[in-house]
């Protein structure tokens, strides 16, 4: 699969309701190296519940500068959560579907 | 497009943090450009490619998590910016295990030389700029 | 010594590189039609660069990354094309322009035909870039072309009511027979010739070039406060010498024999000689740097090798690209088109696309990933947001303006 086919497509829980969309995949560094890095395994997606362009990912860092920039862009992505990889139902093209309990966590990336 | 149904503030929990380096992959790596061992420009990230898992196919529960197996570039600029896919084949692929760091910029261990990636830079050079003269000088 | 020589060399460098076909063709229209009335707009804009420059020289050095690889990297695809495009085809109108200035100069010198010298002008500029290493290139360039300091001396020789330039420049007023449209179009047309975007291109990919590092950044702060007001010192030279003989006579600007008029009537034919000289330097090194920051978008945008410190051979898309944009350039140039009228053109669509370039460069210069400590200060923020403010509002005035002025005519 690839990246591209999940970015920006709808997010659904397991009624049918649609919950925002992918606005990124998140993976962490935490196998043992493989050859040079070691394997990027991926943790699970970043939901938006207005929309996927996520634009410098203001809504996750801490980034306060340029002021005027932070807030605009913050609060265009506000309700943004983290849905782990163990939640995911079904994932493609068609969109992602979210299993009946799933866990939503903050997306803001741990410093 | 149907609003979102949005989840209540006190449902979102603190996430759990991971050992190693975290990723998001559009805000770190998907653009970005990718170095080779010398520091020379290859080409930039238009897309990541995963283990897994089948598109559109239920995901049995307990299945292990996807890994990234390589970096894809290649003619994805015209269907990243106006949908669809290009064929696989179409597809220039960077091996993940190739990847020495990820910052501000993707390094490869390897050389540009060794990739299919540079195939364009290695033809427009032998074809173009070899045959003018000087083009294989340093400039003075 | 050797140090002190540097820092001068930096600075007269950037003084003589400042001023390009644009700056002079519009100063000049300006000065014979408003007089120093529009001077305010230079000193905005020289500011402006100052700024600018300073962030995405400073974001390149800490960073090692150069502009147009922040603007693709923080905007994605989609806008960073258009972007790209944008920019490309405005870089495009100056390398004509500029190409189209050098022939113009030496018809100037020899009488022999525009057309003619073009061609010869295009191989100059190409072999330049093919084979010249990056300072010569830019030192050479821009001592010879503070040649247009001529400017400055013939206005003392024409002995101006000073008095009357100083109250024209400090209460800046509408001269009557010229409407307050197109007053306010020749404001964002200044605006947009004072802060070219090539410059901020070639600037931060120049930064990458000659391999700054944190500790070259105090140095390149001085080239660029002391280099480039000085060289609108000069541009306001040029308003001001044609403010004084060209606008009594109610002659306006439309070729370079009537920029060089106050200068010949100050100074004969030495002084000519001298413009003719500087004018080829100033635009010789503006049709390098603008062919140069084509080559840098587009290869910075698609990921490719590039620089001049690499052999043609380790960069060739980059070369490719540059040669394609020169033939480009000089195709346009082949339809008889003319140049003065595509400078004027390309200045406001200058000014139109600032805020594409400007924007990410505030963004990145503000991320901590890039800059590490060396984010922008709170006092830079606040300015830079000020003229981010000033640039989208020029960028979106200037096309109704254009409209209704009918181009400033």
């Amino acid at each position: 699969m690839i990246l591209n086919d999940i970015l920006g497509r709808d997010v659904m829980d397991s009624n049918g309701e649609r919950l925002g969309e992918v606005s990124d995949v998140r993976f962490a560094l935490d196998a043992a190296p493989a050859q040079l890095l070691s394997r990027a395994r991926m943790v699970g997606i970043v939901v938006s519940p207005r929309t996927a362009t996520s634009f410098l990912g203001y809504e996750r860092q801490d980034l306060s500068q340029p002021w005027p920039v932070a807030q605009l862009l913050r609060w265009r992505h506000r309700g943004s959560f983290l849905v782990l990889w163990e939640d995911i139902a079904v994932m493609g093209p068609d969109g992602v579907r979210l299993r009946s309990e799933f866990t939503a966590y903050e997306s803001t990336l741990p410093r | 497009m149907s609003k979102a149904k949005p989840i209540p503030a006190q449902d979102i929990k603190p996430a759990p943090r991971p050992a190693g380096l975290v990723l998001d992959a559009q805000l770190h790596l998907l653009d970005r450009q990718i170095l080779d061992v010398d520091g020379v420009p290859v080409t930039t990230v238009d897309d990541v490619e995963l283990s897994g898992p089948a598109p559109d196919e239920p995901i049995p529960e307990g299945a292990e998590a996807p890994h990234i197996t390589g970096l894809l570039t290649g003619p994805v600029l015209g269907t990243r910016i106006f949908g669809g896919r290009p064929p696989s084949s179409r597809f220039i692929r960077i091996p993940w295990d190739m990847v020495a760091g990820v910052d501000t910029v993707v390094s490869l261990g390897v050389r540009a030389n060794s990739l299919d990636a540079s195939w364009v830079e290695r033809w427009m050079r032998d074809q173009v700029i070899a045959k003018i003269p000087g083009g294989r000088h340093d400039p003075e | 010594m050797k140090r002190l020589l540097g820092v001068a060399l930096g600075i007269l460098t950037a003084i003589g590189g400042f001023v390009d076909i644009g700056d002079l063709v519009t100063n000049a229209v300006v000065g014979s039609r408003f007089g120093l009335s529009l001077a305010w707009v230079v000193v905005v804009g020289v500011v402006g660069i100052c700024l600018f420059a300073n962030m995405s020289g400073r974001v390149a050095a800490v960073s090692g990354r150069a502009t147009f690889e922040v603007i693709r990297e923080r905007m994605g695809p989609r806008a960073g094309l258009a972007n790209l495009t944008a920019s490309f085809l405005i870089n495009l109108m100056t390398v004509t322009a500029e190409i189209g200035g050098i022939a113009l100069a030496l018809q100037l010198a020899s009488g022999v035909s525009y057309m003619l010298w073009v061609p010869f002008a295009l191989i100059a500029v190409w072999l330049v870039i093919w084979r010249v290493k990056f300072s010569i290139m830019e030192n050479v360039t821009g001592l010879v072309g503070l040649s247009l300091v001529v400017f400055a001396v013939a206005l003392f020789l024409l002995k101006p009511d000073w008095g009357s330039l100083a109250s024209q420049a400090l209460n800046p007023s509408i001269p009557s027979g010229e409407g307050s449209g197109v007053y306010w179009y020749y404001a964002i047309a200044l605006f947009g010739a004072a802060m070219t975007p090539y410059e901020v291109f070639f600037f931060s990919s120049g930064a990458v070039e000659e391999r700054w590092k944190v500790k070259d950044l105090v140095q390149s702060r001085v080239n660029v406060l002391l280099g480039f007001p000085l060289g609108g010192f000069l541009s306001l030279a040029i308003a001001a010498c044609a403010a004084v003989v060209l606008l009594p006579a109610g002659i306006s600007v439309t070729t370079l024999s009537q920029v060089a008029l106050p200068v010949i009537q100050a100074g004969g034919q030495l002084a000519l000689a001298v413009l003719i000289l500087g004018v080829v330097a100033a635009t010789f090194g503006a049709a390098l740097e603008t062919t140069l920051s084509s080559g840098y978008t587009l290869a910075q945008f698609f990921g490719w090798s590039w620089g001049k410190f690499r052999r043609p051979a380790e960069a060739a898309r980059f070369h490719v690209a540059m040669i394609v944009v020169l033939l480009a350039g000089v195709a346009v140039l082949a339809t008889g088109v003319d140049p003065i009228l595509v400078t004027e053109y390309s200045v406001v669509f200058s000014a139109i696309a600032l805020p594409l370039t400007y924007l990410p460069i505030l963004i990145v210069a503000n991320d901590p990933q890039y800059m590490g400590k060396h984010v922008n200060g709170r006092a830079v923020n606040i300015v830079a947001l000020i003229y981010l403010v000033i640039i989208l509002v020029a960028s979106v005035a200037a096309i109704p303006l254009m409209i209704a002025t009918g181009a400033g005519a």
